[in-house]
């Protein structure tokens, strides 16, 4: 009998207060945890790292920060990136990020506990996805009086792939705090909108102002706030409440914002800012936008891209080069929501029916994610919190109707209801309600298998696709254990070992980040793509015949270049398959000089074996790649495993460049610029020179020519 | 934490006891005009040069006599400045009784008048006049070979150049003596053949062992040079750390012995005379040739260690083995580093274990005094040898101890240190894990030593008390308790606008 009260306790709804809440918390400790795991495959796997290219500056940048202290981070010029112009990196990045991991380093150092500051940005993204669990929990509870929605939203949050796939442990990146801040702002503004209350305005803009220096996604708050004011007040529904909260996020919010100097006036200026103060405007007067239009600065282009999606391949080569800007494709919507994204919909279509203020903010909020997740990947992640929200609401209708044991009592009800005879006829049935235990195990039985397999695909995907450091590539061995193929680190460390502290290091953009972090030498360019001009250059450098490119990289004082190349170990991420969209963005800049169409054979086929065209075999980026490949196979069966081809039988001359390290597995190649000739030849006559006098060696053993006599 | 607790613990905190056998090196101060009295003379010297790894060992037979009047105690061995700095593991003993241990050697301050710089010998008792004695005298020379041709190709031979002086530097009187060089094969291309200085072929060549010598040298002044250079083949890296740092933490509560090691690598062989090559070093380390290039380092770790890791600036280095081993042979690390190391490159890395306490402390009964005995140096093993330009050893003692001894453990041969003297020594308080005082610290400081030293053993001796073990359970304890109290006196405090 003691079991089956400790279980009445659990079961029925009759239970105190405080054991309820007590189970409460268990529960979302246990799902913050389980969040908080699942995100450390990657250091399981591989080890504690920080991933990718992007969160590479975030680390450095953090290190400069612990290093130096704020005032000096925020007055950060950096020398060392975009030789010879240089980045005012203080003032052009997002510095929510480092400062939130420099506070933590700073208080566990004032605990005297010796952590490192790697250890605290790799672990600080599966930390904050705890707390955005708990976050959505709060957010969850607001919409629903059912505690089990919040709970179960609490749990996807957790766990599904769509925000995992952007906060595993060493994905040190903005949205690994900027989903929390986001889902949190919006439990603080529904709050607000709830009460009407100043305080949970001014909470709302406290965490909003976190949030615009912590990403620059705080637009999607900028433009969702306003716009659920918006529709209120096109539904009728002005009222002090919304009028009360509104002012006092808006005029806080935007002082907050106007903090971060990335940000400055674009609150005012910029006009994806613009519907937050006209909203103002209009809820204040009934104002409209009457701001001149030559004050406010036009869309930026990534914008544009998100409402046609085909804007940046024709204007904009250098944000259609990103893969994560490209639009989503349909089997990602499932593979990173599971069954979440068909219970979204019902989710929604639930809010329509007791459509309170809350409700009307999710409704917009699906609306508006679903289209900007559509169209550019990594907008999934705006969505995934709203999905979890709708589904969260649609599994615990479906499992508070199916789980209760108790039959409804038709007699009780058949008065009240068949007095309303003109209503519909399935309303005059006495009583609407399940009563076959049978239906109620079916319904619960299925929705717990898919809750299974929704932990199962999550578990699988977590592991299996986003848990890749990506700077570390990992095979399998024919025994089954783990190969790790670790060039990038290889190339970097011997480039920070063995090369001066001051060598510049010429490489495609995609790896100016990780350069700056692991081999702490300058770049020409990097991740940070503010100067297309200068990427251009780099691109034009690279796309040149090395007498166009030589000068190139005398002035711009290069030292060393270097190129990814995977045709030894078939790494299809290198640089002859990036080569493309070099030859796009300089083409931009130098339309005479570059031509995209004469790296194409004549029947347009992007070639680099032995039908390749000229200018792409006297392309320095084709040279670097191929040079003294083919030493490495019996002769003539040199091959490239990438593009599945035959690699050139002879190697390319190289005149101005001289191979300085290749990595273990070919995939990090770097080259040194030969100084200028000592006896002021150019190169070409040099290199030229010194074969010839080989040859000339060969002909003297043979002898002197004797004049036949006979 | 540490402002609320510090004056609570202040009263339990014993004070760091001074009784402790610390050192700070001290030199010798000479007079500018100093020359060491004529007071000994040489009868025999023979000077093993051992070339066999990349620093030079000499092992130096001497038997002494005193042509004095008086009884003297004080035999200088002089060396030139610049070769003196990089002299490392230096020591003397008794020939005929090296079990007694070894002698008392004093380090001169540069003399401003001479080139030399001495080590001053001091005989446990007076040698009388006309009587002898035999010394053993051994030291290694560090970053004394010179690579000729100073640059190669990847694949080439390497040859060092190793020079020195018929007579050995000696500020005494010697009437005879000879050289033996050792070279690691019969490879030596170039060698100074002596003339005039004694009868016969001088050197004498026997394999891989040549012969310079014997030579009456009665009548030549000490301090006289007669150059001779040799330049054998050495196809192996010449492995210096410039740098390395090495913690040993020990922790009572958890029984663990933490060991961390940092090294700053460089290789001083020959550099390459082209850029890396990368197809020629994947031809000939499928071949296994032999190369200048630090391809492996093996690294013998005590039986039992655990939890190895190989790591450097930017993280693991996946291409490191841990093999455990049984607890007979002992564990080892195999680190390969992400490149190899040729001459001229750079390697800076760190590796670190754990270890059983149990197997190194031991507690005096009834006492609350320690003695641990722990490895002073380990470090790579490595057939052409490790030369270390600078180490430092920190021993990590648990928070309070005190009346911290050290003692480095002698045997009947070398240990590969220095005389106590040459060692820095000092005391610190390194705070860590929410100490409130910080753990009592052990800094040794030894430069130019080599991996001959690895077998040699530290002790360290300290009282821990109770009181000191159970200060931190106390401490966090108290830290969470003001916390709770805080928070429930904050969530008392009634803000509220409004009346209720």
């Amino acid at each position: 009998m003691a079991q089956s009260s400790s279980l009445d306790v659990l079961l029925k709804g009759s239970s105190g207060q405080s054991t309820r809440g007590l189970l409460r918390i268990i529960i979302l400790i246990t799902i913050a945890a389980a969040a908080v795991a699942s995100r450390l495959f990657s250091v399981i796997r591989f080890e504690s790292i920080i991933h990718e290219f992007d969160p590479w500056f975030n680390f450095r940048a953090t290190k400069y920060l612990v290093q130096n202290g704020f005032y000096s981070f925020w007055d950060w010029f950096d020398d060392r990136t975009w030789h010879p112009l240089g980045r005012v990196t203080g003032g052009t990045l997002y510095p929510g990020l480092m400062v939130t991991s420099g506070v933590i380093y700073h208080i566990l150092r004032f605990l005297t506990i010796p952590v490192d500051i790697r250890n605290v940005c790799v672990l600080l993204a599966p930390g904050f996805s705890g707390l955005t669990a708990l976050a959505m929990y709060l957010l969850t509870c607001e919409m629903s009086k059912s505690p089990s929605a919040g709970l179960l939203a609490a749990a996807f949050m957790g766990i599904v792939p769509g925000y995992i796939s952007r906060s595993v442990a060493g994905s040190y990146d903005n949205e690994a705090i900027a989903i929390f801040l986001l889902v949190f702002t919006f439990f603080l503004w529904i709050k607000a909108v709830k009460n009407g209350s100043i305080m949970w305005g001014a909470l709302t803009a406290l965490f909003y102002g976190y949030m615009v220096s912590a990403w620059g996604g705080y637009v999607f708050i900028t433009n969702l706030i306003p716009l659920h004011v918006f529709v209120l007040l096109c539904m009728g529904r002005y009222s002090s409440r919304v009028y009360i909260s509104y002012t006092t996020w808006y005029a806080l919010g935007t002082l907050g914002s106007m903090q971060i100097p990335f940000v400055g006036f674009l609150p005012i200026r910029n006009s994806d800012h613009m519907s937050a103060l006209g909203v103002f405007g209009l809820i204040q007067l009934g104002l409209l936008r009457t701001l001149s239009a030559g004050v406010i600065a036009p869309w930026s282009g990534r914008f544009y891209s998100l409402w046609d999606t085909g804007y940046a391949k024709i204007h904009i080569p250098i944000i259609a080069s990103v893969s994560e800007h490209q639009p989503t494709a349909w089997p990602a919507f499932f593979f990173d929501l599971n069954f979440l994204i068909w219970l979204f919909p019902a989710g929604v279509f639930m809010c329509f029916q007791n459509l309170k203020d809350e409700h009307v903010f999710v409704i917009i909020y699906a609306v508006l994610a679903s289209y900007f997740a559509g169209v550019m990947v990594r907008l999934m992640l705006t969505l995934t919190p709203i999905v979890c929200v709708a589904a969260a609401l649609a599994v615990s209708s479906i499992l508070d109707s199916f789980l209760v044991l108790t039959k409804p009592n038709p007699e009780s009800q058949t008065k009240t209801t068949s007095e309303d005879s003109k209503s519909l006829r399935s309303t005059q049935k006495p009583v609407v309600g399940i009563y076959s235990y049978f239906s109620k195990a079916v319904v619960t039985g299925s929705i717990t298998v898919y809750l299974l397999l929704f932990v199962a695909h999550c578990t699988w995907v977590t592991s299996n696709a986003y848990s890749s450091p990506s700077v570390v590539l990992a095979s399998r061995m024919p025994d089954g254990s783990q190969f790790i193929i670790d060039d990038y680190r290889e190339a970097y460390y011997w480039l920070r070992q063995n090369t001066p502290d001051n060598a510049k290091i010429m490489s495609w953009w995609d790896y100016g980040y990780q350069i700056g972090g692991m081999a702490d030498r300058p770049t020409l360019v990097d991740n940070n793509t503010w100067n297309n001009t200068h990427i251009a250059t780099v691109g034009k450098a690279m796309s040149s015949r090395e007498e166009v490119s030589y000068p190139i990289l005398r002035q711009h004082d290069v030292d060393y270049v270097l190129v990814v190349f995977g045709g030894l170990l078939g790494y299809s991420g290198d640089d002859l398959n990036k080569f493309l969209w070099m030859v796009r963005i300089a083409e931009g800049i130098w339309p005479d000089e570059v031509k995209e169409r004469d790296f194409f054979t004549a029947r347009g086929e992007y070639r680099v074996d032995d039908e390749a065209t000229p200018t792409m075999r006297n392309s320095l980026m084709y040279k670097m790649s191929y040079y003294n490949f083919q030493s490495l196979f019996p002769a003539g069966q040199a091959v490239d495993r990438v593009r599945g081809t035959r690699a050139p039988t002879e190697s390319p001359q190289l005149n101005t460049l001289e191979e300085a390290f290749t990595s273990e597995n070919w995939i990090i190649r770097i080259y040194k610029v030969k100084d200028l000739d000592n006896f002021d030849r150019d190169h070409n006559n040099a290199v030229a020179f010194d074969k010839g006098l080989k040859r000339k060696r060969a002909s003297k053993k043979k002898g002197p020519r004797v004049l036949r006599t006979e | 934490m540490r402002f609320f607790t510090a004056t609570v613990l202040g009263l339990l905190a014993p004070s760091l006891a001074a009784a402790t056998n610390l050192t700070i090196p001290s030199r010798l101060a000479l007079p500018s005009d100093f020359k060491p009295a004529q007071v000994f003379k040489n009868t025999n010297l023979v000077r093993n040069t051992n070339l066999e790894k990349g620093y030079v060992r000499e092992t130096v037979n001497v038997v002494v006599e005193n042509v004095d009047t008086q009884p003297q105690s004080d035999y200088y061995i002089p060396f030139p400045a610049d070769v003196f700095e990089r002299v490392g593991g230096f020591e003397v003993r008794d020939k005929k009784a090296t079990g007694k241990g070894r002698f008392e050697v004093d380090v001169t301050e540069a003399v401003s008048s001479s080139d030399n710089q001495y080590f001053v010998v001091h005989f446990p008792e007076p040698l009388a006049p006309k009587s002898q004695i035999t010394l053993g005298i051994s030291y290694s020379v560090l970053s004394s070979l010179s690579p000729l041709p100073a640059t190669i190709g990847q694949n080439d031979k390497q040859y060092l150049t190793h020079s020195f002086s018929a007579y050995i530097h000696s500020a005494y009187q010697t009437v005879t003596q000879k050289t033996k060089l050792k070279f690691p094969s019969a490879d030596v291309p170039d060698y100074t053949t002596t003339e005039g200085l004694k009868s016969g072929a001088d050197p004498e060549r026997k394999g891989a062992t040549y012969t310079y010598g014997p030579y009456d040298t009665t009548k030549v002044a000490p301090g006289t040079e007669y150059p001779i250079t040799v330049r054998y083949e050495f196809t192996n890296p010449v492995i210096t750390a410039s740098l390395l740092e090495r913690d040993l933490e020990v922790s009572h509560w958890g029984g663990n012995l933490a060991t961390e090691e940092r090294y700053w690598l460089r290789n001083n062989a020959s550099q390459l005379t082209n850029q890396f090559s990368r197809v020629e070093w994947t031809f000939s380390s499928y071949q296994k040739a032999p190369t200048s290039a630090v391809r492996e380092l093996t690294y013998p770790l005590l039986p039992g260690s655990v939890d190895a890791y190989f790591i450097d600036d930017i993280g693991n280095v996946s291409t490191s083995r841990y093999r455990p081993g049984t607890a007979k042979t002992g564990a080892n690390l195999e680190l390969k580093p992400r490149f190899p190391i040729f001459g001229g490159w750079n390697y800076s890395f760190k590796v670190g274990w754990n270890n059983d306490l149990s197997a190194f402390l031991r507690k005096a009964t009834g006492t609350d005094s320690y003695v641990l005995k722990v490895p002073f140096l380990q470090g790579p093993k490595m057939a052409e040898g490790v030369q270390y330009e600078r180490v430092i050893v920190r021993v990590v003692l648990p928070e309070g101890a005190h009346n911290v001894r050290y003692e480095l453990v002698e045997g009947a041969a070398s240990n590969g240190l220095p005389g106590a003297n040459q060692i820095q020594a000092s005391l610190s308080s390194f705070k860590t894990y929410m100490d409130t005082l910080g753990r009592t610290t052990l800094t040794l400081e030894v430069d130019s030593l080599t991996d001959e030293a690895r077998d040699a053993q530290l002790v360290v001796t300290y009282e821990h008390t109770l009181v000191d073990a159970l200060r931190k359970p106390l401490t966090i304890f108290a830290g969470l308790l003001t916390v709770f109290v805080g928070i429930w006196f904050i969530g008392n405090l009634d803000v509220s606008i409004k009346k209720r």
